[in-house]
Parts: structure tokens; C-alpha cells; sequence
């Protein structure tokens, strides 16, 4: 058991990754693939313990990189604003908008996935520390 | 553009900023949290008020998130009505916060202290957005978010009747939410937007198409926002709720978060579902009898209550009933008469509740009949209680007169004057049970049984602020009545 | 006959709907907490359950637009609505079963019933 999550942890937590900056190109994003990334890290905590799961990300960390998620969002609208979009304006504001297909293609939403898989991420982890926590 | 044309998604935004960095402030540098939150505030109230000036020369102001228009993307309209309920929940909600500051100390522990600021900025940057936004779905997730942090800021308190309550709401609320998302899926269906402008002339048409979805939906939204906004028969979640949170978010709860939805039930018949849908199905109807029910059991069953603030929360089921009688009627000048009394019930109520709180923090009395002989104790405070039920029964001087002034003359209009009759019976029943908490206070011949801590400036500043209020909302309500009447006879 | 053809036509409204009824009177009848907030999730899946099936189209494709192939693509918009939808119907689950834990700490039951049972011994 042991093992076995020691072994996959790291693949799970690559495939996360690929989700999230691979989500405006196939199906996924930064809702699932924070997820993933999150659940590996509950898997870690599950299968050792949960001081093992702490060694990996703190409770802290976990809540302050939550609330980091959330600002980085928010701020990404905001530099549309200063370019002279709207909020949240991806091309109009002038992100760089490459070739479809490619990895840099979509200007903000990739920014802005990355942001959203940090805090779905974060918030998993902190969700399951929250509840275990309470059951002491 | 300019930076002003921003102001409708930076007014949510500022909020949700504000929610998200005061953990951060509070664990680095907890003294700046607070100011920081209060600023946040201030900063959306100026441009509340911006806007609404701007909204007045120029006319209403659309605003396309991310630039994509409204088919795709989320639309915010900020007209003179939304911008004046915005205005109120800002302002009311920036003036509990003063008071919370002060009182939470002694209410919470004080690790959770900054969680419950990023709740209460949540809080009122998602009733920011119900008010502001043009978008069904969107619609949806603010109330999701709205309700999650309602309920937590009456479960931040640890106590174990909070948890209760706080379930209970939440279970109701989830309940809610999903029948309104059913709504949003069978009107989706008929018609293929979530826009409310496009759905309002689409639904025109699907009505005869396809009218069986579309009076489902109008079902499911009136059980929706029925249970949200505690309309009579839904409100069992309400008493429990906010009798037991802290009294700042009891005064928040009661004062703007069950009047966001009714306005958002306001909006979602006028704006939303076509004026025939309404001369079809008796909706209004069903919504002023439930209503008229409301304001009789409310107070009915608020005399019964030993406990203070359960004995308020009663009290703010009848007084939404008020509320909802203007949209039954279906009646400028009753509705007129509704939307002051949304400005006036939410200052009184979140008053009377801040009143409850510094007594409980001062004597630690919950129970009426202790409270004789409590005005030689605590004077500031009972004049404060005494003028807030003046505005509930709706004495002359306060604005509860006027709103109830306003809707009589709606009943009259549509000539109904039974309603009038409501209207006069349940005032009587709310002078029942208000004026003997106020007599006992000053008139009782004993002196105060319990001691009395000192109460601490920034309570009474707060509740000096709100009682010039309702005396001013009293004498000089007419250039919000004409705001109103102007913006509300355009519907019709 | 009409009705029937109706409701075969479109089974998956249907199924939606009673899936529907089913969590809105669970909900509402059992007194157990954990059933509660089950109920609650069978109440929202199923109107994600309709939402999507409105958005269906028969062999379309993830909407992802390649290099000059041009298929049929279901409609977005509900897929991007429900992904929200499911994102606030856990952090609602979450939090709800957290104020479990918390209840289950004081009383040492899930059930509401034998809480208020407790509650009015005391």
C-alpha cells in the first residue's frame, strides 16, 4: 500500500500539472486538475499518516497558498483593466495570443488556470486537514 | 475607457480582494486587517455613489465581463434601482462592520477572528453581486456563495445550538438553490439564454410554445427565494438562525441578507418573466397572501418568544412580509412603499439587533422579562430600542410610517382595501409585543436586578448613528421616494 | 398516447426529475444528517444531469477547435455551467459535513431526531 502510493504520487502529481496548463487545449483545467494535483497530496497523508502529509504542505501553507490563488485571479482581471479591457479581457488587452494548438495560446487563461489549479489544489488539502482535524 | 467605467465589476471585486487578503493581513500584520476590510467598504461605497450619480445623468450602465457580450458572457447592469439597493447593502453593511470590530472580541475566539472578516466581506461582495449581476447562472453562484458564508458566520461561534442552526439553514438553503437551479434549467431550455434582457423577450414567445416549463420554473423560483428570503410558510429556518449567531451577523442576516433575495425575486418577475406570464398565472396573488399570512404570524408568534433576539427574528419574518406585499400587489406605488421599507427594516432591524448585542455583552440578560428597569441602566441603548420599535410599529416621525404609508395607498389604488386592514392589524400586533419591552425598561418600579458592565463608545456611536437615521428616513424621505417612483413606474 | 411518445422522447428529462423528487424527499424526511447532505448532492447532480442533456448533441466532440477539421461539437455552455455547479456543490458538501463533525462532537449522533431527544432531557 505503502508502496504502491509512494510510487504513483509522482505521476498522479506530473498528470495534475498536465491537466492544468493543458486545459484550454483538451478537456480538463484547472478544476481538475487541481483536483488531481490535491488528491495525490491527501493520498500521501492517507496511506503514511497525517504528519507525513503536513511534511509534504502545512495546514498554513495550504491556507495561505489558497488565499494567493484566489488574489492571483483576481489580479490577472485586473492587469486587463490597466491594458484597457475589460475585466478579465484576454486578447483585447493585448495577452499575447499564439497559434491555436500550441501551449501558449491562449494568452490569460492559461495564467489564469494555474492560478485556479493552485487554489482547488490548496483548498482540497485544507478541506481534508479541516475535517480530519475536527475529529480529534 | 476610463477607470470609472469600471466601477460595477470593481465594486464586486474589491470585495472579494478584500475577502481573500485579510487572512493574510491578519496572520502577518493582524492590526491593519480590520482598517483594511473598513477601506474596502469605503472604497465600494464611493464608487456606489459614483455610480449612481453617473447612472442618473447618462442612464443605465452595462458592463461585459472579459468583453464578451451578453449570449456568452456574464452582462452587469447597474440602473437606478439596483445601484439603490447596492447602496443600502454597502452602507448598512459597512456600518455593522464598525460595530462587529468592537463586539467580536468578546463574542469569538480570537484565532477566527480575521476568517470571519474575509466571511463578512464574502459575504457582502456576493449580495454586491446578486444585485448587480444580469445573468441567471451567475446569479446562482453568488447565491451559493452568499449562503455558504451566511451560514458560517453564524457557525463561527462554536457553540453547539449554532452548528444546529447553521445546518438547518444550510440544508434549506441547498434546498433552495436547487430548486432555483431546476428553474434556470427549464427556462435554459425554452429559450437557450441566461441573460435576463434576452430571456425576457425570448420568454415572450416561448410562452406560448412551450408554457408548461415556463410555469414550472416560476413555481420553483417562488419556492426558491421563498425559502431564501423566509417567506411565511418557508421561514422555519430563520428564528434558530438568527437568534443564535453573533449579534453582528444577526443584524447582517436580518437586516440585509433575506431583503437581497426578495429584491432578487423583484427583479427576476419584472426583469426576467414577460408581463403576460403574469396576467396568466396568479402569481402575484399567491405571493400577497402568503405575504398578508406572514405579517400576522410573524408577530403572532414573536409575542410568544421569552427570548430577545428570537423574539426580533420573529418580528423580521412579519416585517418581510411587508416587503412582498409590494410585489403582490403589483403596484408602482406599493412598491415604492416595499423598496423603503427594504432601506428602512434593514437600519431598524440591524439596530434593534446591535441593541440586543450590547445588552447581552453589558448585563448578559437574554430573557424579556429580565430586562425591566433596564432603561435607568443603560439609557443610550433603550432610546435606541425605543426608537427602532417606534419605526417597526411605524409611528409617525420614523420611516416605518412612510413605507407602510405607501403600500396602504397601493392597496387603495388597486382597490383592495382589505389589505389596508392587514396592514393597520399586524402594526397593532407589532405595538403588542414592542411597546412593553420599551415600558417595562423605563417605567419599572424595581431597579435593574443584574450588574451592568460600561458599554464601550464605539457601540453607542454606532447606535446614534442609526437612530438619527430612521428619524431623518422619517421626515425627509422625499428625494428617495422620487429616486423610486421614477425608476419603479418605468416597469409598468 | 402523445404524453407516452413524449416521455420516451425525452427519458433523460425525466430521469432527471425524478431523480429530483427523490433527493428533495429524502431530504426533507429522514432524519439523518449524512442522508441529508447525500440527498442533497442526488438533488443537484440530477439537474446537472438535465442541464447536460439539453446540451447534447448526437456525435459531437469536445469543443476544442482543431487545424481545419470541421465536426459537429456539443454546446459548450452547459458543460462550462455544470463545472461550476459541481465546484460549489462540493465546497456546500464539505463545509456541510464538516458542521457534522462538529455536531456528531457534542451529541455523538448523526441523527436529528435522537438530538432532540437529547436536547429536551436536559
Amino acid at each position: 500500500m505503502r508502496i504502491t502510493s509512494r510510487l504513483v504520487t509522482p505521476f498522479i502529481q506530473v498528470y495534475g500539472i498536465y491537466v492544468i496548463l493543458h486545459g484550454h487545449l483538451s478537456p480538463g483545467g484547472g478544476f481538475s486538475g487541481g483536483a488531481i494535483f490535491g488528491a495525490s497530496l491527501i493520498l500521501i497523508a492517507l496511506s503514511f499518516n497525517l504528519e507525513a502529509g503536513v511534511k509534504q504542505i502545512s495546514h498554513q501553507t495550504a491556507s495561505i497558498l489558497e488565499s494567493g490563488g484566489v488574489l492571483g485571479f483576481l489580479l490577472t482581471g485586473l492587469v486587463a483593466i490597466i491594458f484597457g479591457g475589460n475585466y478579465l479581457a484576454n486578447q483585447a488587452a493585448g495577452f499575447p495570443i499564439g497559434q491555436a494548438g500550441e501551449l501558449f495560446s491562449a494568452g490569460a487563461i492559461l495564467i489564469i488556470t494555474v492560478f485556479v489549479g493552485i487554489k482547488v489544489a490548496s483548498t482540497i488539502v485544507t478541506l481534508f486537514y479541516n475535517i480530519i482535524e475536527g475529529e480529534k | 475607457m476610463g477607470f470609472a467605467d469600471h466601477f460595477p465589476a470593481l465594486i464586486v471585486i474589491v470585495l472579494f480582494f478584500a475577502a481573500f487578503f485579510s487572512p493574510l493581513l491578519f496572520r502577518w500584520a493582524e492590526k491593519f486587517s480590520a482598517p483594511f476590510v473598513t477601506a474596502a467598504l469605503a472604497a465600494a461605497l464611493v464608487m456606489t455613489v459614483t455610480l449612481l450619480v453617473k447612472v442618473q445623468q447618462t442612464g443605465t450602465v452595462l458592463y461585459h465581463m472579459g468583453g464578451w457580450p451578453p449570449p456568452w458572457g456574464i452582462e452587469f447592469k447597474a440602473d437606478p434601482l439596483r445601484l439603490y439597493i447596492l447602496l443600502i447593502v454597502i452602507s448598512v453593511s459597512l456600518w455593522i462592520f464598525v460595530y462587529a470590530v468592537g463586539d467580536l472580541k468578546h463574542e469569538l475566539k480570537k484565532e477566527v477572528i480575521g476568517w470571519y472578516y474575509t466571511l463578512y466581506a464574502l459575504l457582502v461582495g456576493s449580495m454586491a453581486g446578486m444585485a448587480l449581476t444580469n445573468d441567471l447562472f451567475n446569479l446562482f453562484v453568488l447565491m451559493e456563495i452568499c449562503a455558504i458564508s451566511a451560514c458560517a458566520i453564524i457557525s463561527i461561534k462554536e457553540d453547539r445550538e449554532c452548528f444546529e442552526a447553521s445546518f438547518k439553514y444550510l440544508i434549506l438553503s441547498a434546498m433552495g438553490t436547487g430548486c432555483f437551479l431546476l428553474g434556470v434549467a427549464m427556462l435554459y431550455m425554452a429559450t437557450g439564454y441566461l441573460n435576463y434582457s434576452l430571456l425576457q423577450v425570448e420568454l415572450a414567445e416561448a410562452l406560448t410554445l412551450y408554457p408548461r416549463n415556463i410555469f414550472a420554473a416560476a413555481a420553483l423560483f417562488i419556492v426558491a427565494f421563498g425559502i431564501k428570503a423566509a417567506l411565511f410558510p418557508l421561514h422555519v429556518w430563520l428564528p434558530d438562525a438568527h437568534a443564535s449567531a453573533p449579534s453582528s451577523s444577526s443584524a447582517m442576516l436580518s437586516g440585509l441578507v433575506i431583503k437581497i433575495y426578495a429584491f432578487t425575486l423583484f427583479l427576476i418577475f419584472y426583469q426576467v418573466f414577460p408581463r403576460e406570464l403574469l396576467e396568466i398565472v396568479p402569481l402575484n396573488e399567491i405571493i400577497l397572501w402568503l405575504a398578508s399570512l406572514g405579517t400576522m404570524f410573524g408577530s403572532i408568534y414573536a409575542m410568544l418568544q421569552t427570548d430577545l433576539k428570537k423574539m426580533l427574528a420573529y418580528s423580521s419574518i412579519g416585517q418581510i412580509g411587508y416587503i412582498f406585499m409590494g410585489i403582490g400587489f403589483n403596484q408602482d406605488l406599493a412598491l415604492v412603499g416595499s423598496f423603503y421599507h427594504i432601506m428602512v427594516h434593514a437600519v431598524t432591524k440591524a439596530m434593534l439587533f446591535m441593541v440586543a448585542g450590547v445588552i447581552i455583552y453589558s448585563t448578559g440578560v437574554r430573557q424579556i422579562k429580565d430586562l425591566a428597569g433596564i432603561g435607568r441602566v443603560l439609557p443610550i441603548t433603550m432610546l435606541a430600542f425605543t426608537i427602532g420599535s417606534a419605526s417597526m410599529i411605524g409611528i409617525p416621525g420614523t420611516g416605518g410610517l412612510i413605507s407602510k404609508w405607501y403600500l396602504a395607498l397601493g392597496a387603495l389604488e388597486i382597490g383592495r382595501p382589505f389589505f389596508v386592514l392587514v396592514i393597520l392589524a399586524s402594526s397593532l400586533l407589532n405595538a403588542i409585543y414592542y411597546m412593553p419591552i420599551v415600558v417595562n425598561a423605563f417605567m419599572h418600579q424595581e431597579d435593574f436586578k443584574f450588574k451592568a458592565k460600561p458599554v464601550p463608545r464605539f457601540m453607542l456611536v454606532s447606535l446614534v448613528i442609526g437612530m438619527i437615521f430612521i428619524v431623518i428616513s422619517g421626515i425627509f424621505s422625499k428625494p428617495v421616494i422620487t429616486l423610486l417612483e421614477k425608476s419603479i413606474t418605468v416597469l409598468f | 398516447m402523445e404524453v407516452l411518445n413524449g416521455i420516451i422522447e425525452n427519458y433523460y428529462y425525466m430521469v432527471a426529475i425524478i431523480l429530483f423528487v427523490i433527493g428533495m424527499y429524502t431530504m426533507l424526511t429522514h432524519s439523518n444528517m449524512i442522508k441529508k447532505i447525500i440527498a442533497m448532492n442526488i438533488m443537484d447532480t440530477s439537474v446537472f444531469l438535465l442541464f447536460v442533456a439539453i446540451g447534447y448533441s448526437d456525435g459531437g466532440q469536445a469543443p476544442i477547435i482543431k487545424e481545419g477539421a470541421e465536426t459537429i461539437y456539443v454546446n459548450p455552455l452547459p458543460g462550462a455551467l455544470i463545472l461550476t455547479g459541481i465546484v460549489v456543490a462540493v465546497s456546500v458538501t464539505a463545509y456541510a459535513l464538516s458542521l457534522v463533525v462538529k455536531i456528531y462532537r457534542y451529541y455523538g449522533t448523526c441523527d436529528y431526531d435522537e438530538i432532540c431527544e437529547i436536547r429536551s432531557q436536559e
